[in-house]
């Protein structure tokens, strides 16, 4: 527990999370398109339009390129014998460890997009905490899974 | 071991109906004034209260079947309980799941010798639904069920070849409210607030029916900008309510007393409703000192627990206060006295000084935005936002100057301010996760947010402390961290 974690998540995870901010821009191009409509019909000025529409791009940009990138860099987990250790974050660097003796349960998730890319989410309970590990393959997630139920219920603790 | 069917006291069946009239107490006023109102001759002159004799009567038949219906008895290791009409509910509790059972007394309880229990158990999400009040049985039969089940989970935990030894039960005082606690507990607390709110909520339910207006203007005449008369008005208005917050706070906390046996603390308090709160000391995650700037001005503070076991159905289980208010410089007995194994520091590593500027711009944003917004519409008035700012960047300094952690065996103990003080004592294996963060600027000074999460009910609670030196956040995580 020195330099942080050391796994990766899935390389496919990229697709899958521009593919998220894909749909998230999509939501807010539709509006920028309902300004620019408005703008037209209303003769509104120009500037509003021109603003919106470059608002849209740099959106656009940052949700499917600079987001996914950063957050794919960022991603790392390490299942160790005693606990799990995870760094994530953008703008925020956030690192969690989470002791195996606190682990309650472990589940595996697959959403429709997940599944068209081979993978699954990670997800690991303590008593009082939800703690993710997105966008592993379905084969290493399923045996991350096992390892750590396995690993979890060797200690057992009051709570 | 008692195994026949048992019925709760008929008094429960008035006690159901009396809840249920409080929850319906706004519509019944309502109907009141918006029926009391309507013309019509014969009949329909009768209608409001006719309908209104009727809800009431069939809300009493349905609290007397609820009665009828529901049974409960101790039998194979688990408390049983079945009620329903139509359809059947049976909820069997195994005893071992039962972490406590707590008491009250309302006031109709008291006249009879009856108590409520409401059953405690391990808070955990799948079982949220094996919770249970038994609304009114005999008190000597709650204790009676009380030991029937705690000696048999004792019995069920312990080796088969061990004796089970009738040990006297430590039972000690530990903490006993004054009256002078309770005047400063009423005196500093927040609840001159609530109970205004609570009036303002009141008034404005009848905003359609009592003419505000035509008394406004009526007033008028006589006030004639009588800002003195307004302001006498609040007083009296601010006055009443504190006078009534400071009743309300004898009636909840009177009588408050902390009594230990071996495994549990066991609070009681109030005077019209009497309370009794177990908690098993494993069920313990975590002890919080929090003092308002009010109270840390006098030298009172009061101190929290935070409890495994809190349920979903009690909103204060989990978060229990064990001194509602106490003299700082006691805390420190009284703690050592109850916690044995926690160790109540005083002393705390502070925070690096490069971080204070941080602290100060952090809290003085807040009112930086709304000041600009304001100043814009309003100017210049606006401006005196600065001084909200002013207040806030000291806060900031304060907030920095509260910030401390300490490490000792097994425990981490925090300290930090949002507005009131809080000084936190965990255990290792009780912290659940523990989190780091650092933002750009932060990595950029070697300073990371530190934040441990609990559990406490169903969310767990968390402390953050911000702007530790990087290093000294290491060897937290190394401390926290199980590997070799």
């Amino acid at each position: 527990m020195k330099e942080g974690p050391r796994n990766r998540v899935s390389p496919k995870a990229l697709n899958v999370w521009r593919i998220y901010g894909g749909i998230e821009t999509l939501i807010a191009l539709v509006v920028a398109g309902g300004i620019i409509t408005l703008t037209v019909l209303f003769d509104w000025p120009a500037w509003i339009s021109i603003v919106a529409g470059i608002a849209g791009v740099i959106l656009a940009y940052i949700q499917i390129k600079v987001v996914p990138d950063v957050r794919w860099k960022r991603w790392r987990y390490e299942v160790r014998e005693q606990e799990i250790e995870l760094q994530r974050g953008i703008f925020i660097v956030k690192r969690t460890l989470v002791p195996m003796v606190r682990v309650q349960h472990v589940d595996t998730v697959q959403g429709p997009i997940l599944k068209k890319y081979g993978l699954s989410t990670i997800t690991i309970s303590t008593a009082a905490t939800v703690h993710e590990i997105p966008a592993l393959d379905t084969e290493e997630a399923d045996g991350l899974r096992d390892s750590i139920s396995q690993l979890a219920r060797v200690a057992e603790d009051d709570v | 071991m008692m195994s026949e069917y048992k019925r709760l006291h008929p008094i429960s069946a008035i006690v159901n109906f009396m809840k249920q009239v409080k929850e319906m107490i706004i519509p019944i006023v309502v109907l009141l004034f918006v029926n009391g109102s309507g013309s019509g001759g014969g009949f329909w002159r009768y209608m409001p209260v006719i309908s209104m004799v009727t809800v009431l009567v069939l809300v009493l038949g349905a609290g007397i079947i609820k009665w009828m219906r529901f049974t409960y008895r101790l039998e194979d290791g688990e408390l049983r309980i079945e009620h329903g009409l139509f359809v059947k509910k049976k909820r069997y509790i195994p005893y071992d799941r039962i972490q406590s059972l707590n008491f009250s007394e309302g006031i109709l309880h008291r006249p009879f010798g009856l108590v409520k229990v409401k059953v405690e158990t391990a808070g955990s999400s799948s079982d949220k639904k094996s919770e249970a009040e038994l609304t009114a049985i005999l008190k000597e039969e709650a204790i009676q069920i009380e030991k029937t089940i705690f000696k048999e989970k004792e019995r069920l935990s312990e080796s088969p070849e061990a004796v089970v030894e009738e040990k006297p039960d430590r039972q000690e005082e530990i903490f006993k409210m004054s009256g002078k606690d309770l005047l400063m507990l009423g005196l500093t607390s927040g609840g001159v607030w609530v109970i205004l709110s609570g009036v303002g909520a009141f008034l404005s339910q009848f905003d359609d029916f009592i003419p505000f207006e035509e008394i406004y203007e009526g007033a008028s005449g006589y006030i004639r900008g009588g800002v003195l008369i307004i302001g006498i008005l609040a007083f009296v208005g601010l006055f009443i309510a504190w006078l009534l917050s400071l009743v309300w706070t004898f009636v909840v906390y009177g009588d408050f007393r902390i009594r230990i046996t071996d495994e549990n603390i066991i609070i009681n308090r109030g005077l019209l409703e009497k309370k009794q709160v177990t908690v098993p000391f494993k069920r313990v995650q975590g002890i919080r000192i929090i003092e308002n700037p009010v109270r840390q001005l006098l030298g009172y503070c009061s101190v929290q627990i935070e409890n495994a076991g809190g349920s979903a159905l009690e909103k204060d289980s989990s978060s229990i206060k064990l001194f509602p208010i106490v003299r700082k410089r006691e805390v420190e007995n009284l703690l050592a006295e109850i916690f044995p194994d926690y160790s109540v520091e005083t002393e705390f590593n502070r925070l690096p000084v490069r971080s204070i500027r941080k602290y100060m711009i952090r809290a003085a944003a807040v009112g930086v935005i709304p000041t600009v917004v304001v100043s814009i519409f309003l100017w210049p008035y606006g401006m005196w936002g600065l001084i909200l700012v002013a207040l806030l960047a000291f806060l900031g300094y304060r907030q920095h100057r509260s910030g401390g952690w300490k490490l000792s065996e097994g425990q981490l103990s925090l300290q930090y301010r949002t507005f009131s003080k809080s000084t936190v004592f965990l255990k290792k294996n009780r912290i659940q996760s523990l989190d780091r963060q650092e933002t750009w600027f932060q990595s950029r000074m070697d300073l990371s947010t530190l934040r441990t999460t609990v559990k406490s009910g169903d969310a767990g609670y968390k402390s953050t402390l911000r702007d530790l030196e990087e290093k000294d956040m290491k060897q937290i995580e190394m401390w926290y961290s199980y590997e070799e």
